[in-house]
């Protein structure tokens, strides 16, 4: 995932690099190289820079007096606008959709823009910073959900919804068989009662991970359906109901109200948004409306595997401000993996990011 | 959000209209203002990039058509440039076919099979499907009862594992039959087996068409996926599935311009009788959010051409009510009021919504007028008095109050003919006389 952005946001650091070196014109040769004055701001959840550090408007006066005086520069909006542009590119290239990629992009101007920089002192380390902190705002702090189970009265119930076509169903067969394996007893409810074939589907998958499935005939009540899972699971002590619903388009306002009602009978601890890696920018557009008209708790990315840019991550997550908890990576029940934001933002800015990783820890 | 960027759209044309001279910076904006609409649209960032510069390069350099409006011409030449990159609509044929369907997991192959065997069926064709995927559970029985309700034949087996074989045995099931449509399971171009599985498909049913099916919410990587299928099986055609939803299917683009095929259906319901030709027009139209671009840029080019409407015997002051006749006729057809006012090069001339309701009100009486006349009136309208006027209300069902209206709008256009004779150019000018009669009305 995310390894074709990671390529070119190397590249684009080395562009910020070399034009705020140019920014910065030639260096004395005597400065001594000294250590980095803020370099160690933690930027867990992409806060603004710690309020000690001075902003500055970049006239040429003021430019001059700091570089004069205390042998820095500030940065001026012309001297990244190249690289900014380039990062524009990059991240739409990767299916960031364009509203996010504003976002983004205005984020790294504020942060850079006025900024001191203390001459000589590493150019990358400063746009790391700033990358890092705008992604990490922008990924959250994901979500665990086996101690989210495991902190909660059970049964668990998860909600899955989503358009059609992202894979709902598939998922909550891979996510039956991650609790399984972590020892939850699950229960699956075959709230899908409108697509032809949807039933068979889980019933298969049911059968293969040898998993209760409740389910009624095609065409039922999904709300019934879902409540009898729910039901049996209290009655047998079940840890986990899983709810598959059909998917649907977020422009029926009769689908969604419908979505609507399943949420008021099944009350749902999770409401899970499922969306595909490879949608492009309507990821931005859909993720927002199942938000606003039936509510989301978290996300699970399905299709990774094909679209590895893993831009709509960035817009869903940017989006709903709600976690990522899965990405769906194959066609096995196996191919299901944790979404852990933090390890991913490190390994997208790649191995450069140890040394900062580094000062982060105290 | 999609309002707002139609709308950036028009406010950066807008800027263009009523100009004489292309001014780069308008351009330039322009410019910018399509290419985040079409990256809005998911279109290929390369591919916008491209288009973006030959739109920028043609509108600076070509010297507009003579009469052409600055907007219109630039207008017409992003009209051009999407075109193209669309490619033309994919071809049907309405006679013995074989299918193979392609594309990735959940972009609704299945659904599209059952509404495909559907749009066969209604034209009269013997039509047979096969269920090729043998791997995601519960495909067979979803086709089997898609198939059932239209009494279509459904060849499949739910335990057989072996698509290859399912193809050979099916294909000699449906013998009898005249278009055949193969379902195949979902797969994406990375997974290696499974392309070699397609191709084998490929070559065991020696499918005349092999049709990419694409999810409207496609993005980025709708190129790389086409580049690989098509490198594959040598796609033909692209369905566009999804779009009742927002997506607008720029990847649906992407894909077509790299197989060079073209789009053939569109997927846009989710019952089995929602599949529609293509239609680039209301395509491009959904990409930018923009009204009907094709519409407007003939509507523009035909106001410009003028053909219905004497310009000779006008320039020499002769305007006829015949002539007026003719001049509303080719303003109804041409559409809305609205739409024209919007592409006529008014500049920022701004009219109320309401008025334009009257108007297209009004005209359609001064046409029902006028055909109360008699050919006498209609050339020479000095004739009409007091006792014709009651005549020709009482003949169009109106009052006398609105033949005098019109006799009225009559004068006023003509006065504004004279006033064009008298500046020159020679040039029958349709802003002008716009212009005149957006004040009169």
């Amino acid at each position: 995932m995310f390894d074709s952005l990671k390529k070119r946001l190397h590249a684009i650091r080395n562009a910020f690099g070399s034009s705020i070196e140019d920014a910065m014109g030639p260096a004395p040769e005597e400065e001594v190289e000294q250590p980095l004055p803020e370099a160690a701001s933690p930027v867990q959840t992409g806060e603004t820079p710690p309020a000690e550090e001075k902003r500055e408007r970049p006239t040429v006066i003021n430019r001059l007096k700091v570089f004069v005086k205390e042998q820095e520069v500030l940065l001026q909006e012309k001297d990244i606008q190249e690289p900014l542009f380039e990062l524009e590119m990059a991240l739409l290239e990767n299916d960031v959709a364009l509203p996010v990629t504003d976002e983004i992009i205005a984020r790294m101007k504020e942060d850079l823009v006025g900024r001191r920089r203390r001459l000589r002192s590493s150019v990358d380390v400063l746009v790391l910073e700033t990358l890092r902190s705008a992604l990490c705002g922008v990924l959250g702090d994901g979500l665990n959900l086996i101690d989210y189970i495991n902190s909660h009265e059970r049964p668990i119930k998860i909600l899955f919804i989503g358009v059609n076509g992202t894979g709902k169903t598939t998922t909550v067969a891979k996510v039956a068989n991650y609790l399984r394996k972590h020892g939850f007893s699950v229960v699956i409810g075959a709230g899908d009662t409108y697509r032809a074939g949807a039933i068979e589907q889980l019933g298969t998958h049911a059968d293969r991970l040898d998993v209760k499935i409740i389910r009624h005939q095609a065409g039922a009540d999904p709300s019934a359906v879902l409540f009898d899972a729910v039901e049996y699971a209290r009655a047998h002590r079940i840890d986990v109901v899983l709810a598959d619903t059909a998917g649907r388009f977020h422009n029926r306002a009769n689908l969604m109200n419908q979505l609507s009602k399943i949420r008021r009978v099944v009350k749902p601890d999770l409401v899970v948004y499922v969306d595909e890696a490879v949608a492009g920018n309507d990821a931005v557009i859909r993720a927002d409306e199942f938000n606003r008209t039936v509510g989301t708790d978290a996300v699970v990315l399905t299709k990774a595997d094909i679209d590895p840019k893993g831009g709509a991550a960035i817009s869903i997550a940017h989006t709903i401000k709600k976690p990522i908890i899965f990405l769906g990576t194959g066609q096995g029940y196996d191919d299901i993996v944790p979404f852990e934001p933090r390890a991913v933002v490190d390994e997208l800015l790649g191995g450069e990011a140890q040394c900062w990783t580094d000062s982060e820890r105290p | 959000m999609l309002d707002r960027l139609g709308t950036s759209l028009k406010d950066a044309l807008k800027k263009l209209a009523g100009r004489t001279v292309i001014d780069r910076t308008a351009v330039d904006e322009l410019v910018r203002d399509l290419q985040r609409a079409l990256l809005q649209a998911d279109v290929n960032v390369k591919l916008v990039m491209q288009l973006s510069q030959a739109i920028k390069q043609r509108s600076l350099e070509e010297e507009p058509p003579k009469g052409m409006g600055v907007r219109e011409h630039v207008l017409r030449i992003v009209y051009q440039e999407i075109v193209n990159l669309m490619g033309r609509p994919g071809e049907v044929t309405l006679g013995p076919q074989t299918i193979l369907m392609a594309g990735l997991q959940g972009s609704g192959k299945t659904t599209t099979v059952a509404k495909l065997a559907r749009y066969f069926q209604r034209k009269g064709l013997r039509v047979g499907v096969i269920c090729a995927d043998t791997f995601r559970p519960g495909a067979y029985e979803q086709l089997r009862t898609l198939c059932d309700r239209i009494n279509v034949p459904c060849f499949g087996s739910p335990t057989e594992t072996d698509a290859r074989k399912i193809v050979r045995e099916g294909q000699q099931a449906c013998r009898h039959l005249e278009v055949v449509v193969i379902d195949t399971q979902g797969r994406h171009a990375f997974e290696e087996n499974l392309i070699e599985e397609i191709i084998d498909l490929n070559r065991i049913s020696r499918a005349d068409h092999r049709w990419l099916v694409i999810d409207a919410a496609l993005g980025q990587q709708a190129s790389e996926q086409a580049r690989r299928f098509h490198e594959a099986i040598e796609i033909d055609g692209v369905i566009v599935t999804k779009m009742d939803g927002t997506a607008k299917g720029g990847g649906a683009l992407s894909a077509v311009s790299e197989t060079k095929s073209g789009i053939v259906f569109i997927g846009s319901g989710e019952t089995i009788e929602d599949l529609e030709r293509f239609d680039p027009d209301g395509f491009v139209s959904r990409l930018l959010g923009m009204g009907d671009l094709r519409a407007l840029v003939e509507r523009a080019e035909e106001a410009v051409a003028g053909e219905d409407l004497d310009v000779n015997a006008l320039l020499k002051g002769k305007f006829t009510l015949r002539d007026m006749y003719k001049q509303l006729e080719a303003l109804n057809r041409m559409g809305p009021l609205k739409q024209i006012m919007s592409m006529l090069p008014l500049g920022n001339v701004q009219i109320p919504d309401d008025a334009y309701d009257i108007t297209s009100a009004k005209m359609q009486r001064y046409r029902v007028v006028m055909d109360s006349m008699t050919a006498a009136e209609l050339d020479d309208p000095s004739v009409i008095g007091s006792s014709r006027i009651k005549r020709i209300a009482r003949g169009a069902g109106v009052s006398p109050d609105d033949v005098r209206d019109l006799l009225k709008y009559y004068k006023v256009m003509q006065r504004a003919l004279k006033g064009m004779r008298g500046l020159g150019g020679g040039k029958f000018n349709m802003q002008r006389m716009m212009k005149k009669f957006g004040r009169t009305l």
